[in-house]
């Protein structure tokens, strides 16, 4: 009597944790019948369903708050930070490799396209010197200063398509960052410094790294859409003692208001960078492979890790 | 627990407590108060009731006859119980007895009624005496006589086992008056037996003679090892008969367990009827529910041929017990809802705990003496006397009644479920806050959005604000119907279980996530990072040589600027948190009832939510915690932005109860009743 009693209850056991699985007996998968599942994510469906359309409501009520043109709160902006073209902050190459300039030089090139004549004959003729203060019309678009290629000269890569990269004196432009509303006082230019013990010359251009007033203030981007950023170039004259040196740049906004020497925030007002120019003859196509080059992005997607750079062998083409 | 004299020893006991199904409980002097009180005299062919309540506050009876003063001389003189010293001022009922409980019972009880025993002792003095033996079933004094009471110089007095007393009496005496022993007279003597054993008291006979002077003049030296005198022929007094009472609170404490869906079994050494009379006394027996045996008194039927099914309560007898076998044991705690266990060993109280726990029961044992320590032991939760007690029993024992009140059981019952209900909803509403804690995460590495969430905030969340509201919620006063629920089956009803679960992360989790998301979203589009032109940008946000980002208005950011604007959202996302949180407290406030029924009376919650609220602000506001934490103040407007989302919360969840209340047992009970 003892053992058939015995039997059943172990065979249950034995197929007891397939049936939390799925039990083919009472027809439940994980525990709940088709239709306890068929209700409950119904019900979870119409839940989010529900909660969705209530983010979708909350979400567009908050951007029927906003302007089309301002943002609500422009307090975290008050000053412009400043940045430069070619877009890495460690420059590097070999004035004799083509192959290694390259990429900045063709950055550049892209990058001034937008400042060419033909592109820049549509923006006005501006007073200088001056706040280029524009009021609201009925159609809100504002007008844009001109800022010709050709203010750049020497840098401009008319006259030298290389941009200075093939004869050691490398080219690099600057940029504020568009702020809108910003007004800076006095005079802004941009003065660069190298730390070494003799000073490095520079040409600054246009003119003593003059950024006129009259491209300020910008008004948006929906507004202002033809608004191009005034740059200023700085072309680096470096001699034979600079070559096959990591020279650490800082380019400063001077002679005005505007912040350029944050504790916490380097690029606010300045930017830090480094250049380093060998003038090495290649020996070899293969001793050529071995040399490491930098790899440059084009700008405006930097995959480009923030201080390193990534090494890569160039193939003999 | 320790101001409602309860002592626990170990804490999970009360959580124990708390999902008791079944209490065996000890009679004397747990359910009784171990105080036998005479509760009838049988004298002059008739039941005299004597007052049995702890303040005297019963009726009292018939003095007059002769009978009753012979009666009681012969139960304060054949008695070895002494009232100890220095206790004259205080009520006779609480004197300290030197003596056996049956002999106190009959000194206080002569005390009461007749005055000093002492006085009496003194004018009758002692000369020989034969104390009791289980074989004689009696116990007899010889006493001198008072002057000019009677021609003899002596008076026997002797008191036992009623039918032996009665073998010994060839006279009986009525109104004072001696006169000879008729059968009419033994069967009214038989019928009063009957009638008071069947109350379940204790009955003793009492007997005396005068003895002749011939035969024991003065100076007679009685031989009490070799008895040289009569020892029978003697007249019949009287019986008297006494209990020991329940105690007061005991028979409101066995309802309110019944009604809590807790079994009470009555577990005894003592003999089977006084153990049913108690039963009967106290609840555990209710009325109109009757054991075999009465149903075949009723009907005038065998034993044999009652269907078993048709009685509820039974009484079973400890050889009864020996016989039963694993599975007939299983049957009759099963079937009978009502169990009195009587002649029980230490032994078999044993196998009838672990019978119960076999059956799947959680049991609570009370006991007080020696003999229910193994059972003590072995319950699920043993529960002592503390001023009876054994400390033996105190050892083995969990829980120790202080003040030997049964009805504390029902408070730590009530104590234990009270426990368990208030931890869920404390593993509730911090469970909850996991969901806004971990989207914004999976959403950066999902959708490619600037991180809604840092690990700093989440600590503060974690180990600042959501500390003191989760540990409010262990104050909350137990919801209404706390004492009317079975007991929580230990197997299936888990403290976490799919439906909190359900609740806390699939339904409320989402809503506040959603609050945070809200505000997170509403910070940068304020800021000028509309929605559109944050997915996807999470890797130039955070790559730190772009410093010329560019928003939806087309200015453009340096990394530390954009990365303030991204604490900011940190800060804000938690201040929602903290927001919803109000509601989500709120709402684990209860189960079942609304907040309304409830109350806001819990001031360590309501102290939670100012906490909660003014450490979020200080940790905003507070110059410096930029630096320290990368924690931004928040323009006032920010902190309304989760408001919508915390009243949806507080509504959903109102509802959802309501409509739990209105239909239990419903869908809704079903999958979200947690």
């Amino acid at each position: 009597m003892a053992t058939t009693e015995d039997k059943p209850a172990t065979k249950e056991k034995t197929s007891s944790w397939k049936d939390s699985i799925y039990n083919p007996r009472t027809g439940e998968l994980l525990g709940r019948t088709a239709s306890s599942w068929g209700l409950i994510l119904l019900f979870y469906l119409v839940f989010y369903a529900f909660l969705a359309g209530m983010f979708a409501l909350t979400m567009w009520v908050m951007l029927l708050t906003l302007d089309d043109y301002v943002p609500k709160y422009r307090d975290r902006v008050p000053n412009p930070g400043l940045v430069i073209r070619p877009n890495s902050l460690d420059i590097a190459f070999n004035k004799s490799e083509p192959l290694q300039y390259s990429g900045y030089v063709k950055h550049l090139e892209s990058f001034l396209e937008r400042y060419n004549e033909t592109e820049q004959e549509k923006n006005e003729e501006c007073i200088q010197g001056e706040h280029f203060l524009q009021d609201d019309t009925e159609e809100m678009t504002k007008k844009a200063c001109r800022f010709k290629r050709s203010f750049l000269s020497l840098c401009s890569g008319l006259s030298d398509t290389n941009f200075g990269y093939s004869e050691g004196k490398p080219c690099v432009l600057l940029k504020m960052n568009r702020i809108i509303g910003l007004k800076p006082r006095g005079k802004p230019y941009i003065s660069c410094a190298i730390k070494k013990d003799d000073p490095v010359q520079m040409h600054y251009f246009p003119r003593e790294g003059l950024i006129d007033q009259m491209y300020f203030p910008y008004y948006g981007k929906k507004a202002h859409e033809s608004y191009v950023q005034p740059l200023v170039a700085v072309k680096l004259l470096l001699n034979k003692e600079d070559y096959n040196k990591e020279l650490t740049v800082e380019c400063k906004v001077e002679g005005s208001d505007l912040n350029n020497n944050d504790e916490r925030d380097k690029f606010l007002g300045r930017v830090i960078f480094r250049i380093k120019v060998s003038d090495q003859l290649p020996a070899h196509p293969e001793a050529a492979a071995l040399l490491f080059t930098v790899n440059s992005s084009v700008y405006p997607a930097p995959a480009l890790p923030s201080r390193g750079y990534t090494v890569s062998t160039s193939s003999p083409s | 627990m320790a101001r409602k004299n309860c002592l626990v020893k170990n804490l999970e006991a009360v959580e124990t407590l708390g999902s008791t199904s079944t209490i065996c409980s000890d009679k004397t002097g747990t359910l009784t108060q171990n105080r036998m009180t005479v509760a009838h005299m049988w004298f002059d062919n008739q039941i005299h009731e004597a007052d049995t309540t702890e303040d005297q506050s019963g009726s009292s009876f018939d003095k007059s006859s002769l009978t009753w003063s012979s009666l009681a001389r012969v139960a304060a003189l054949c008695n070895r119980a002494v009232f100890k010293a220095a206790q004259d001022a205080l009520p006779i009922l609480k004197r300290d007895v030197a003596g056996d409980a049956s002999e106190s019972a009959l000194l206080k009880c002569i005390e009461l009624s007749c005055g000093s025993v002492k006085v009496m002792r003194e004018k009758n003095k002692k000369v020989a005496e034969i104390p009791f033996n289980s074989t004689n079933k009696y116990q007899l004094s010889i006493h001198d006589t008072v002057e000019g009471e009677s021609e003899s110089s002596y008076l026997l007095v002797m008191k036992g086992a009623p039918e032996r007393i009665l073998d010994r009496c060839s006279t009986i005496m009525v109104q004072g008056k001696e006169q000879p022993m008729d059968e009419e007279m033994k069967e009214a003597f038989q019928n009063a037996y009957l009638e008071l054993g069947g109350l379940g008291e204790r009955v003793l006979g009492f007997c005396h003679v005068f003895m002749s002077e011939e035969k024991y003049p003065k100076g007679f030296a009685f031989d009490t090892d070799d008895v040289n005198f009569q020892t029978d022929n003697l007249c019949f007094v009287g019986l008297m008969s006494m209990i020991d009472p329940p105690r007061a609170a005991v028979p409101d404490a066995v309802g309110k367990c019944r009604s809590a869906g807790i079994k009470v079994i009555m577990v005894t050494g003592d003999h089977p009827i006084t153990a049913k009379a108690i039963a009967k006394g106290v609840g555990i027996i209710s009325e109109g529910n009757e054991t075999v045996e009465d149903i075949a008194a009723r009907l005038n039927i065998p034993v044999a041929q009652v269907n078993p099914r048709d009685a509820k309560a039974c009484v079973i007898h400890g050889t009864d017990l020996k016989d039963l076998s694993q599975d007939q044991m299983d049957d009759i705690l099963r079937n009978h809802t009502e169990i009195v266990f009587a002649r029980t060993s230490p032994q078999q109280k044993l196998i009838i705990v672990e019978g119960c726990q076999r059956l799947g029961a959680i049991v609570a044992v009370t006991g007080d003496g020696v003999n229910d320590s193994p059972a003590l032991k072995k319950a699920d939760i043993g529960v002592a006397m503390g001023i009876s007690g054994s400390d033996v029993s105190k050892q083995a024992a969990d829980m120790i009644l202080l003040d030997d009140n049964f009805a504390s059981i029902v408070t730590g019952v009530e104590e234990g479920r009270l426990i368990f209900d208030n931890l869920k909803k404390s593993i509730a509403y911090t469970l909850t806050s996991n969901i806004p804690e971990i989207t914004p995460f999976l959403f950066f590495i999902l959708v490619n959005i600037p991180l809604p969430l840092g690990t700093i905030t989440i600590l503060c969340i974690d180990l600042g604000t959501d500390m003191v509201p989760a540990i409010s919620l262990a104050y909350e006063a137990a919801e209404s119907d706390i004492m009317k629920r079975q007991p929580r089956n230990p197997q299936r009803d888990k403290l976490v279980n799919e439906r909190l679960i359900s609740i806390a992360y699939g339904q409320i989790g989402m809503i506040q996530a959603l609050g945070g998301f809200f505000a997170y979203f509403v910070i940068m589009a304020e800021n000028g990072f509309l929605p559109s032109v944050l997915v996807g940008i999470r890797l130039n946000w955070d790559d730190r040589s772009t410093n010329d980002l560019e928003d939806s208005y087309g200015q453009q950011w340096t990394y530390e600027q954009r990365k303030i604007v991204e604490f900011t959202c940190h800060t804000a996302f938690f201040v929602s948190i903290v927001v919803v949180q109000w509601a989500d407290v709120i709402i684990c406030k209860t189960r079942r009832n609304s907040v309304f029924q409830q109350g806001m009376k819990n001031k360590i919650l309501i102290f939670g939510l100012f906490e909660e609220t003014a450490l979020a602000a200080f940790l905003s506001y507070c110059p410096g915690m930029d630096v320290a934490l990368r924690m931004y103040p928040l323009k006032p407007s920010w902190w309304f932005i989760a408001f919508p989302y915390s009243f949806l919360i507080f509504v959903y969840d109102e509802i959802r109860k309501l409509i739990l209340r209105r239909n239990p047992g419903g869908w809704v009970e079903k999958e979200t009743y947690y």
